[in-house]
């Protein structure tokens, strides 16, 4: 369940302030050593949130990532790519990723 | 003995006290705020006990109270940096706290309980507009609204009873004003986002029956109809509801003074005085 660690970093992207400089400088470098699967650094770096998304991360978290503009997205990108995600009718994705690790 | 003296819905988006600053007093959310402000200085209360779902910001993952509330001194916020608030420190009443969460034990709703807390802008912003100088002491009541599975709407509801009974049977004389924090339909930062903004409203009929059924005062009905399913259609924050339909059971089967829908947010703003 290392979407939890997905979770927590983006709300450490909101309260600590040397994390959130440090991944808009250099997110691979800020994620090095964090307890996260290859599959979520991955999508973590491409600022796939449709991806993680599916994995189970929250969006509330994962809007801290547009909002604070790190891994490539801003309000625009994050919300195209969250929208294009498809959801049934209570709003949770359709198809579930499981990680492999 | 205390007394509750008046109940107030509220909406608390995040981005209000930026546009409130930028558009001025006389645009609708200034006056839509300033009017409950009014009714809330007019009832004269010596506390408020406030409603809230936590945006994972008090609370985290790592362990998720479906009921709690905060028992200190004060408290300060918001934690999560929303635009033109300032960070106050927000004077409570433990001792009262504490009474409401011992009765609510007694009475079988376990709630969890925070001594020291922070707390995000589902609290700060409605006490921006409302009590800005934070000259009346607040107890948070946490009911997560976010995470399914949520608690069940009767289930909030006695709670927010219970609380009601806590309140009525506390012995130095004191007012109290009632809240529920929260929107009725909204997705934040989810799949149903409008292009190009932050938020959607997913289900505006939704949002236009629950402001009826509060108009008409069939809370039994909003109860029956707030099924997990429908809150979770109305979006990923649609559970905020549950913060509103525990202040109607704190304040018991009263008419509202008005009901002031903003359904375009997919919110409203709701006074009861008696």
């Amino acid at each position: 369940m290392s979407i939890y660690a997905v979770n927590y970093l983006c709300r450490e992207i909101l309260r600590d302030h040397a994390f959130r400089a440090a991944m808009a400088k250099d997110p691979a470098q800020a994620l090095a050593g964090k307890d996260i699967s290859e599959l979520e650094r991955q999508a973590l770096l491409a600022g796939d949130v449709g991806m993680l998304f599916r994995m189970g991360a929250n969006p509330f978290l994962m809007a801290y990532m547009a909002r604070f503009e790190v891994c490539g997205l801003n309000a625009e990108i994050y919300n195209q790519r969250m929208r294009a995600e498809r959801i049934d009718e209570f709003g949770l994705p359709l198809v579930v990723s499981d990680d492999p690790a | 003995m205390a007394q509750i003296v008046a109940g107030f819905g509220v909406p608390h988006t995040p981005i209000f006290p930026f546009l409130v600053k930028r558009d001025g007093p006389n645009c609708e959310t200034a006056k839509l705020f300033a009017a409950q402000a009014d009714r809330l200085a007019a009832v004269r209360p010596d506390v408020i006990v406030m409603f809230d779902t936590d945006h994972l910001n008090t609370f985290f993952l790592d362990s998720l109270p479906i009921f709690a509330i905060g028992v200190d001194k004060s408290f300060a916020g918001p934690n999560d940096e929303p635009r033109e608030v300032p960070l106050y420190n927000v004077r409570s009443a433990p001792d009262l706290a504490v009474h409401i969460r011992r009765l609510g034990i007694e009475s079988g709703f376990d709630i969890a309980l925070s001594e020291h807390f922070s707390v995000d802008h589902s609290i700060i912003v409605p006490l921006h507009f409302l009590t800005p100088n934070m000259h009346v002491p607040v107890i948070p009541i946490f009911i997560s609204g976010h995470v399914p599975p949520l608690p069940s709407a009767q289930r909030c509801y006695e709670l927010g009873r219970t609380v009601g009974r806590a309140i009525a049977s506390w012995n130095p004389a004191s007012r109290v004003a009632v809240m529920g924090s929260g929107s009725f339909s909204l997705e934040v930062g989810g799949p149903r986002m409008m292009p190009g903004r932050d938020y959607g409203v997913p289900d505006p009929d939704w949002a236009a029956r629950v402001v009826s059924c509060l108009s008409d005062q069939k809370i039994e009905a909003l109860i029956a109809q707030s099924t997990q399913g429908q809150l979770l259609r109305a979006g990923n924050v649609g559970g905020e509801l549950l913060n509103w339909i525990a202040m109607l059971g704190a304040i018991g089967g009263r008419a509202p003074e008005y009901i002031a829908p903003q359904l375009q947010n997919g919110h409203a703003y709701g006074v009861w005085r008696w």
